[in-house]
């Protein structure tokens, strides 16, 4: 879908006296006579290549497609070689349409081992229609469900390839980028069905976990499942002693006329009017390291009284317009008899560590700021 | 899809899916690192494969272990299970000669084939039939048919989940492995030579077992006696068993390439320790760089558009700031490299801006930039803003602050008694240099801590921020509800002027001339200062045509200003109008306008109730803040 766009599908097979020659394409003539000589190797191949997903770039174009080899005495030559593939421009990503080219092979397959449907010249003509309207939904559509006999029937769908998602933490907080509502709930699987309403854009995976009564790695598993597909994201625990600071992307809020709308419909408070922009971006610029987020709000208190300081945080987080500094406690020094450090050792945050100690943050800070060997680092 | 790892992230941040265990020979989820390094010819003796590297199995049985090399109790970490770990050793030497060795009108151009897992990437190359087959009327002897080679290419397997930019350097590589074999063939015949050894070898090998009856791989036979065979291996280790080291194959500079009809020769290029210098033939040097191994931005490589991208932002105003020392890195170059380098890198300073580098080094600012590019691309260095007092530094947040590091450790070793977490605590707050250099206690001698503030830097510890500065005027009184044009800031109003520096391009970009006549910024003599003083008419229009971009609104709540008052103010703020869209930080300000540190500030101060101030780092040179793979 998008720009991956077929340009054509073919069918090729072995023919017992012309030998490999492309028996249909659709549209007509896309394969020259001297592309398919320069790739005909890796279309009908060797044995060892066969079953295998071959994608060949050649003269500007792309062919991905699966040699299939049926033996059976009753074949010329004692085997029927076919290979139905697809042809796309050179410098499409062609990652979705495999599955689709694997699963086409394996039909095709199927089909013949039934009812000799290739390897009968009757039935094999009904294999161009087939063509086209693979073709034309694939592109349309992304998916197509195509009936060929009375037993079989050929769904397709192009998957869009998606980037591996992060490792959701226990005090990571998932946020939906888009809204709640538009979700139907039940597309999605008991669990995420479960944790749905408590993803508010505050809470913890811990606390949701705690407040929906699901285990923690389930919640996890289905937090970044949710990642995956770019329904939520992930921000930091919201606090009044949080501090952030600001990236070069909130200069993003002064030039793009789209953000500046979303940002100020966000973090307007309900029922007031609209938030001014300078407003706005002068409490983004007035978070800086060293400054809470309680500090803000008592600087700003003329510029908060449109503003929800906590959707502006998460706004903020969201866009990456600001991103949160935190605490990590690292033992300098230390007897040696005593242990090695082992959260205070400047890779665990404070986040990380109250998490999991269930220390609240006022606690940890007390502990730690009355110990000489341990210091501070902001990041 | 993908898979859960429930094992717990031990560095605190957050890490892809895909942990790299150092166990496995193949680096699972490695997706840098080539599979194996393959070298086809076709020719009148038909296709053969010459060489390969790793050796595979000679033997189909599975049972053999110990030739296996990968343990089957080694941990497969990547999401998409492969079918079959080992890569391409499924595939027997005939039939990647059948698939690799391409017709002759696939030649010339890139070559790429994927098949399951593995993606196949090579250049093709045509030889010319070899001159040296002349027969001469008056010889008797009947002409001996030599076999002629027609193609060749060195083919490199991947894995298909390789990133398009890794394919494409790949690719690159192996395009440049082939410029130089075909210049030494057509030189010496090289190839054919090299080529006519490896099938003896093969032959020998297959007549042995035959014979005796133990499979052994005819490669392992090769290496020994081929240099071109040594070669490839070499350039394949280098790839894969030291991937977090800065790797680099010799390559004919993209930069500073020699010109020479018709000849590839290598001109000023740059190793480093750990480095394979492919000598092709023992002459040609073949060098190469994998920017996805230098450049890496929190695990994720840096994109070479995106490295480009930034190369191309680089101001006269940035200085240059080298990653090795000088003697370190000067003994790296090779004895024919470009003299311009070693004066650059002799004269190079954290303290000096490349302009000043180029008047010191006695070299035009182009050159200083093309070179200056090139190290940073090779990872020998990185750009920042020249060292002064008013810097602002702060750790960076990919900073690794673990007690255990191996930095912690280098830092330990470089400055005894002191310790990394310590130095680093103090730059959780934003610290100007002129700060740092106050410690409270005055047992630690200043230079030591400029020495240790460039350390850091050079690990990628510290961003250094930087203001910037936007203009937005509170809205007026009557307020209708929706967003006014008032409230539209400058930039969008502004339509038609490009949002680079107007200066960049006159100031000796890589693209304008290096008659410049800009002074230094630390010249007293402000350009505000060489216009007629006083409330001349020719200011007074300057001035309005200066604010005639704004609104009628904005302009009303600017001359309100008790500040504006002063004519003098008012035609600065005027002049430095199109510089507060919050692109442009304090420092560049300076630089163009020939203004101090102090000017500036005050009239921000003065004007500040229309302006809004902020601190972050560069985004230009933030790609080289980053840390290392």
């Amino acid at each position: 879908m998008g720009t991956d766009r077929i340009e054509c599908i073919f069918f090729s097979e072995f023919h017992p006296t012309l030998g490999p020659k492309i028996t249909y394409q659709v549209p007509e003539e896309y394969i020259s006579r001297e592309l398919f000589d320069t790739v005909q190797v890796y279309i009908i191949t060797k044995p060892e290549l066969q079953n295998k997903l071959i994608t060949v770039t050649a003269m500007g174009k792309k062919l991905i497609g699966c040699p299939v080899c049926i033996e059976h005495k009753k074949y010329s030559r004692n085997a029927l070689l076919f290979n139905l593939g697809l042809v796309c421009d050179a410098r499409t990503k062609t990652c979705a349409l495999e599955p689709i080219v694997k699963k086409l092979s394996g039909y095709l397959t199927t089909l013949e081992l039934e009812s000799g449907f290739i390897s009968n010249e009757e039935s094999k003509q009904k294999l161009l229609p087939i063509m086209s309207t693979l073709l034309e939904e694939l592109n349309a559509t992304g998916a197509c469900t195509l009936p060929i006999d009375e037993s079989n029937t050929i769904n397709l769908k192009l998957i869009e390839q998606r980037r591996d998602p992060l490792i959701v933490q226990e005090y990571d907080v998932p946020v939906f980028t888009q809204c709640k509502d538009h979700f139907i709930k039940s597309q999605w699987d008991l669990t995420t069905q479960q944790i749905l309403a408590y993803i508010d854009g505050f809470r913890h995976i811990q606390k949701i976990s705690a407040e929906a009564d699901v285990e923690l790695n389930l919640v996890r598993i289905a937090v970044q499942n949710l990642l995956y597909y770019g329904v939520v994201t992930l921000v930091s625990i919201f606090q009044y002693s949080n501090v952030y600071c600001t990236t070069p992307t909130v200069q993003s809020l002064i030039d793009d006329r789209s953000i500046q709308e979303e940002c100020l419909n966000y973090v307007t408070k309900k029922g007031q009017k609209r938030a001014f922009l300078r407003d706005v971006f002068q409490l983004y610029c007035g978070l800086t390291p060293g400054t809470t987020v309680r500090d803000l709000c008592s600087r700003y208190s003329q510029q908060l009284q449109r503003v929800d300081e906590r959707r502006l945080i998460q706004y903020g987080l969201i866009k990456a317009l600001i991103r949160r500094l935190q605490k990590y406690p690292v033992k300098v020094t230390r007897d040696e008899r005593s242990r090695p450090p082992r959260l205070y050792t400047g890779c665990h945050s404070y986040d990380e560590i109250c998490c999991k100690t269930g220390m609240s943050y006022k606690e940890l800070d007390e502990r730690l700021e009355n110990d000489p060997n341990i210091i501070v680092c902001w990041k | 899809m993908y898979i859960h790892s429930s094992s717990f992230d031990l560095q605190g941040e957050r890490k892809s899916m895909y942990k790299q265990s150092e166990n496995s020979f193949f680096k699972c989820g490695e997706k840098t690192s080539p599979i194996s390094v393959i070298l086809v010819t076709s020719g009148s003796r038909g296709n053969k494969l010459l060489f390969r590297y790793p050796f595979q199995r000679v033997a189909d049985c599975t049972s053999s272990l110990t030739t296996k090399q990968r343990s089957p109790y080694a941990l497969n970490t990547t999401g998409d299970v492969l079918e079959d770990p080992d890569g391409d050793s499924r595939f027997s030497d005939i039939i990647l000669a059948t698939i690799l060795a391409t017709k002759s009108d696939m030649c010339g151009k890139k070559f790429e084939l994927k098949i399951d897992n593995v993606r196949f990437v090579g250049h093709p190359t045509l030889l010319q039939h070899p001159h040296t087959i002349q027969v001469s009327k008056t010889d008797p002897s009947p002409k001996r048919e030599m076999p002629t080679m027609i193609l060749f290419s060195v083919v490199f397997a991947l894995r298909a989940n390789a990133d398009p930019s890794v394919i494409s350097c790949m690719h690159n590589l192996s395009r440049r492995i082939a410029i130089a074999l075909q210049h030494e063939e057509r030189r010496c015949q090289y190839l054919t030579r090299e080529a006519k050894l490896m099938l003896a070898m093969q032959d020998e090998v297959t007549n042995m077992t035959e014979t005796d009856g133990s499979p052994q791989s005819p490669f392992r036979q090769i290496l020994p006696k081929c240099k071109l065979a040594r070669d490839l291996k070499e350039a394949y280790d280098r790839f894969v068993k030291t991937p977090y080291k800065i790797m680099y194959l010799w390559i004919v500079s993209l930069f500073l390439q020699c010109r020479c009809n018709n000849r590839v020769c290598c001109v000023s290029s740059l190793c480093t320790t750990g480095v394979v210098r492919l000598h092709i033939n023992n002459w040609l040097e073949v060098s190469f760089c994998l920017p996805h191994k230098i450049h890496r931005v929190g695990g994720n490589h840096v994109p070479p558009e995106a490295l480009e991208r930034s190369l191309k932002a680089i101001r006269p105003y940035h200085a240059l700031l080298l990653l090795d020392s000088e003697k370190a890195l000067l003994a790296q170059l090779p004895l024919d490299c470009s003299p311009a380098l070693v004066r650059l890198i002799k004269t190079c300073s954290a303290v000096k801006n490349l302009q000043q580098l180029a008047q010191d080094a006695d070299l035009n600012l182009l050159q200083i930039f093309q070179i200056a590019a090139h190290l940073v691309y090779w990872g020998k260095a990185i750009i920042v803003y020249p060292l002064c007092e008013n810097n602002v530094y702060m750790l960076s947040p990919h900073a690794n602050i673990s007690l255990y590091s191996p930095l912690a450790e280098g830092f330990g070793q470089q400055f005894p008694s002191h310790d990394l977490p310590s130095m680093l605590a103090k730059f959780s707050l934003p610290l100007s240099l002129s700060e740092f250099r106050n410690p409270l206690d005055a047992s630690v001698q200043e230079a030591q801590l400029i020495q240790m503030v460039v350390w850091m830097l050079q690990r990628r510890l510290l961003i250094q921020l930087h203001t910037y500065v936007c203009l937005l005027v509170p809205p007026s009184e009557e307020e209708p509800g929706l967003l006014r044009d008032e409230e539209l800031p400058l930039v969008a109003r502004v339509g038609g002027r490009s949002l680079s520096t107007p200066s960049a391009l006159s100031f000796g970009s890589p693209t304008s001339s290096d008659d410049m006549t800009l002074t230094s910024p630390s010249m007293d003599n402000s350009s505000a200062e060489l216009l007629p003083g006083g409330d001349s008419p020719l200011n007074r229009r300057m001035t309005e045509t200066l604010l005639a971009s704004l609104t009628e609104h904005e302009r009303q709540v600017i001359l309100n200003i008790p500040a504006a008052q002063s004519p003098e103010d008012l035609r600065m703020f005027a002049r430095l109008l199109h510089y507060f869209r919050g692109h442009h930080h304090l420092e560049e300000i300076m630089y163009n306008e020939n203004m101090r540190r102090s000017q500036l500030k005050t009239l921000f101060d003065k004007f500040r109730s229309v302006l809004v101030v902020t601190n972050h780092e560069d985004p230009v040179i933030s790609l080289f803040q980053s840390p290392l793979g």
